[in-house]
C-alpha cells in the first residue's frame, strides 16, 4: 500500500491532469482509510483509558482487604495487572495519534510543516513500521504457545487468562503499525496535496498559512 | 575494534543522532535497534534469535507490580492539578508570606515542592508552576531573571522529591542491575534495593536542596530587596485569624494526603504501589470536596471511614468493620460520580493513560535497545572501558555522571534511566564500595541539574514555551545560574558525604 502511494506520488509529479485525477481519487480513498484508523484507535484508547480508574479503585480495594481484613486476593491483584497492561499497550497507538509520545523537539518544534511531514513519513516508514511489525512477528510463537495450552496463572487462585494477557503484545504492535499507516497517509497528504479540490483543500490552506 | 562492538558503538551514535530529528523517542529507539539487529544478523555479528526474548521481556514489564505505582502516582497528580488545589494553595500561601520581601518567591518554592511531591513529571510541573506563579511575581515587580530561575529550578526539583515517577523507575532499574552485579560476583542470595529505599534516600538531599533554594531567596531579600518586593496587602482579603484559617483550610488536606502517602511508604507500612492507590483515591475525595454545590458527605464518609478503619481495625467487632467498609466504598462511589459530573475525571484518566503509555512505550523501545546492545557485546565493552579508567570506582562513576549529564540535554530522564542504567549500573555496582542507593540519588540529582543547565536544559525550553513574552531567553538563562550553582554544590557535597543519601534508608530499614 505504501509502495502504491509512493508510485502514485511519483507519477503525479510528472504527469498531467489525468494522473492528477487518479491521485486525487486515490487520495480521498487513503484519507478515508486514515480517518478510519484514527477512529478505531481513538475508540480503543478511550476505552482503555478507563482502566486507569479501575486500577485506582481495585488498588484501593486491595489495600483495604490487606490492611483491614488481613486477606490478600491474588485474583484481585492480577486483575489490576491486567488493567495496567491493557492501559499502556492498547492506548499506545491512540497516544501516538494525539501526539503524546515524547519527542526530542529541539529542532522539530521549530521545523516547517513540510519538514515535520518528512520526518513523520520517514519515521513511520523506517522506524515505527519495522519495530511494530517485528514485535508482532517475534511475539506470535510466544503467544501461540500460550494459546495452545490456554495458559493460566501460576497461582492456583489466579486468573486463568494469561493467554489473553499475552495477546495484548501483538495487539499493541498491530494497532501501532496501523496508526503508522495513518501517519504515512497524512504526511504524504501534507507533502503532496491533491491537485483537485476535495478533502485535501483544507490541508493545503493550513500549510500555506503555516509556511 | 571487532565488528560487533563497532556496530554497538554505531548504534548508540545512530540513536543519539536520529533522536534529534524529532520522531517519537520510543519508536526511534526501537526502530534503530531493530535495524542494527538486522545488520548484526547479516554480518554474522549477532544472533537474531536473541530478539525472541523480547516478548518475554515485555511480559515482564506487564506483570511488574512495582511499575504499577506509575499510573497511580500520575493519576493522583493530575487529579490534584485538575481540581485546582495547587492554585489555591499558592494564592493563600502568597497572601500569608507575601507581606515579607521575598515572601512570594518563598511560597513559590514551597508550593512547588508540594506540587512536585504530587507529580514528578518535569514538563508538566514547570508548565503548571509557571502558569500559576510567573504572572503574579511579575505583576508585583519581581526581578524577571529571579522569577524565571525560581520557577525553573523549583519545577525541576519535582524530579527527585519522592514520590517522583523518576525515582520509581530508577529504583526498579537499579534493583535489576544490583542483582545482576551480585550474581556476577557469585553471590547467589543477592540483596535488593527497593523503591522505598530510593524514596528515603532522596528525602534528605531533596529537602537540603529546598533549604538551599530558600536560603538563596532570603539572601536576595536581604541584599537586594528591590528584586523581591513585598506584596502590598489587599484590604479586601481576609487577614489576621481569618487569613490563617483560610491558609490552613487550603493547605491541610493536600499536605495531609502527601504526608500520609509518603509516610506510609517511608515507615514501611505500605509498598509504594499501595500508598499510591491510597493517594489516588485521596485525590478523588479532595477533588470532590471542592466541587461547588456538591454534597460533602461522600468525601467525608470516605475519608473518615478510611481513617477509622486503619486506626480501629484491630479493636472493633467484625460487623462494625463491615459497616465502615461500606461507608468508605459508598462514599468513594459517590465521590467518583461527583468528580465525573464536574468534568475532572475524564481528562484525568485521559492524561494518566497517555503519560503512562508514553513512559512504557519508551521502556519497550529501550528493552529492545538493551537486548541488541548486549547481543553485540556492548555491555562487555562498557564494562572493560569503565574498569580501565584511572581512579578505579571513583573515576568510573565520574565518567558515567558526566555522560549522563550530557545526555540529559537531549533525552528525558525516562530514556536515560531505561537505556543507560541497564548498561552502566551492573559494572559500577560490582565495584567495591559503591552503594546502590547513593549511586541512584547521585544520578537523580545529576539528571535534575542537567535538566536546568543552560543552554540545552529541557526545563528551560518548557518554561520558554509558557512564559509571558516580557521574559526573554536571556532572563531565563541568567536567572537559572544561581540555582545551577546550588545544584553543583549539592552534588559535590553528596559525593563526599554519601551519608546524606544512605543515612535515612539505613535508619528506617536497617542494613
Amino acid at each position: 500500500m505504501v509502495m502504491v502511494m509512493i508510485v502514485v506520488v511519483v507519477i503525479v509529479r510528472h504527469a498531467g491532469l489525468r494522473f492528477a485525477l487518479v491521485y486525487s481519487m486515490s487520495f480521498a480513498y487513503f484519507t478515508a482509510l486514515a480517518d478510519r484508523i484514527d477512529r478505531l484507535n481513538t475508540a480503543i484508547g478511550r476505552a482503555a483509558a478507563w482502566c486507569a480508574l479501575a486500577i485506582v479503585l481495585l488498588g484501593f480495594a486491595v489495600v483495604l482487604l490487606r490492611y483491614v481484613l488481613g486477606v490478600g486476593s491474588i485474583w484481585l491483584q492480577e486483575s489490576i495487572l491486567y488493567a495496567h497492561a491493557a492501559l499502556f499497550l492498547l492506548a499506545a497507538a491512540w497516544t501516538l495519534k494525539e501526539g503524546g509520545h515524547v519527542r526530542v523537539d529541539v529542532f522539530y518544534a521549530h521545523a516547517a510543516p513540510r519538514t515535520k511531514a518528512w520526518i513523520d513519513l520517514f519515521g513511520a516508514l523506517f522506524l515505527l513500521l519495522p519495530f511494530a511489525l517485528a514485535i508482532a512477528w517475534f511475539s506470535l510463537p510466544y503467544v501461540e504457545r500460550s494459546w495452545a495450552i490456554l495458559e493460566r496463572s501460576r497461582e492456583t487462585s489466579g486468573l486463568p487468562l494469561v493467554f489473553l494477557l499475552k495477546t495484548l503484545i501483538p495487539a499493541f504492535a498491530l494497532l501501532l503499525a496501523l496508526q503508522g499507516v495513518a501517519q504515512i497517509i497524512r504526511a504524504v497528504g501534507r507533502l503532496v496535496p491533491p491537485p483537485l479540490a476535495g478533502e485535501g483543500a483544507e490541508d493545503r490552506r493550513s500549510e500555506a498559512g503555516g509556511g | 575494534m571487532p565488528l560487533p562492538e563497532l556496530l554497538a558503538v554505531l548504534m548508540v551514535v545512530a540513536v543519539c543522532g536520529l533522536l534529534f530529528a524529532g520522531y517519537p523517542v520510543a519508536l526511534t529507539l526501537g526502530g534503530v535497534s531493530l535495524a542494527f539487529a538486522a545488520l548484526g544478523h547479516i554480518t554474522g555479528a549477532m544472533d537474531i534469535g536473541l530478539i525472541y526474548a523480547l516478548p518475554q521481556r515485555i511480559f515482564g514489564v506487564m506483570t511488574n507490580t512495582v511499575l504499577l505505582a506509575i499510573p497511580l502516582f500520575i493519576f493522583m497528580g493530575v487529579m490534584l492539578e485538575r481540581s485546582r488545589i495547587a492554585e489555591d494553595l499558592l494564592e493563600t500561601m502568597g497572601r500569608l508570606f507575601g507581606a515579607l520581601p521575598g515572601g512570594l518567591g518563598i511560597s513559590v518554592v514551597l508550593v512547588g515542592v508540594l506540587l512536585a511531591a504530587a507529580k514528578g513529571v518535569v514538563g508538566a510541573t514547570v508548565v503548571t508552576i509557571a502558569l500559576i506563579t510567573l504572572p503574579t511575581m511579575l505583576r508585583h515587580g519581581y526581578d524577571k531573571r529571579l522569577a524565571a530561575g525560581t520557577v525553573a529550578a523549583t519545577a525541576t526539583l519535582a524530579q527527585i522529591l519522592p514520590p517522583a515517577t523518576v525515582l520509581v523507575l530508577l529504583g526498579d532499574q537499579l534493583n535489576n542491575s544490583f542483582q545482576a552485579a551480585q550474581l556476577a560476583k557469585g553471590i547467589f542470595a543477592p540483596e535488593s534495593v527497593s523503591v522505598s529505599d530510593l524514596f528515603a534516600g532522596a528525602l534528605v538531599p531533596g529537602l537540603t536542596l529546598v533549604a538551599l533554594y530558600l536560603l538563596f531567596l532570603a539572601a536576595v531579600a536581604l541584599l537586594r530587596p528591590s528584586a523581591v518586593p513585598p506584596i502590598p496587602p489587599d484590604p479586601a482579603a481576609p487577614h489576621g485569624f481569618a487569613l490563617v484559617a483560610q491558609v490552613a483550610g487550603a493547605m491541610v488536606a493536600p499536605v495531609l494526603l502527601i504526608v500520609v502517602v509518603l509516610g506510609s511508604i517511608l515507615i514501611g507500612l505500605a509498598t509504594p504501589t499501595e500508598a499510591a492507590a491510597v493517594g489516588a483515591v485521596g485525590a478523588i475525595l479532595l477533588a470532590a470536596l471542592r466541587i461547588k454545590g456538591a454534597a460533602r458527605w461522600p468525601a467525608y464518609s470516605g475519608v473518615v471511614g478510611f481513617l477509622a478503619l486503619i486506626a480501629l481495625r484491630a479493636t472493633i467487632p467484625q460487623t462494625l468493620l463491615m459497616a465502615l467498609m461500606l461507608a468508605v466504598a459508598g462514599g468513594l462511589v459517590f465521590a467518583v460520580h461527583q468528580v465525573w459530573r464536574a468534568g475532572y475525571l475524564a481528562p484525568t484518566v485521559t492524561k494518566t493513560t497517555q503519560m503512562t503509555s508514553m513512559i512504557f512505550a519508551i521502556l519497550i523501545g529501550a528493552t529492545l535497545f538493551s537486548l541488541v546492545f548486549r547481543g553485540l557485546g556492548g555491555d562487555d565493552m562498557v564494562h572493560r572501558a569503565l574498569a580501565n579508567l584511572p581512579g578505579g570506582a571513583a573515576g568510573a562513576i565520574l565518567a558515567v555522571m558526566l555522560a549522563m549529564f550530557l545526555l540529559g540535554f537531549v533525552m528525558d530522564a525516562f530514556e536515560i534511566i531505561f537505556v543507560v542504567i541497564p548498561i552502566v549500573a551492573p559494572p559500577l555496582l560490582a565495584m567495591p564500595g559503591v552503594d546502590p542507593i547513593w549511586l541512584g540519588i547521585m544520578m537523580a540529582v545529576n539528571l535534575q541539574t542537567s535538566y536546568m543547565h543552560p543552554p540545552l536544559g529541557p526545563t528551560l525550553f518548557f518554561l520558554r514555551g509558557v512564559a509571558p513574552p516580557e521574559i526573554t531567553t536571556r532572563h531565563i538563562y541568567v536567572g537559572i545560574i544561581p540555582f545551577v550553582l546550588i545544584q553543583l554544590f549539592a552534588l559535590v557535597v553528596l559525593w563526599f558525604v554519601p551519608g546524606l543519601a544512605t543515612w535515612l534508608p539505613r535508619m528506617l530499614y536497617g542494613g
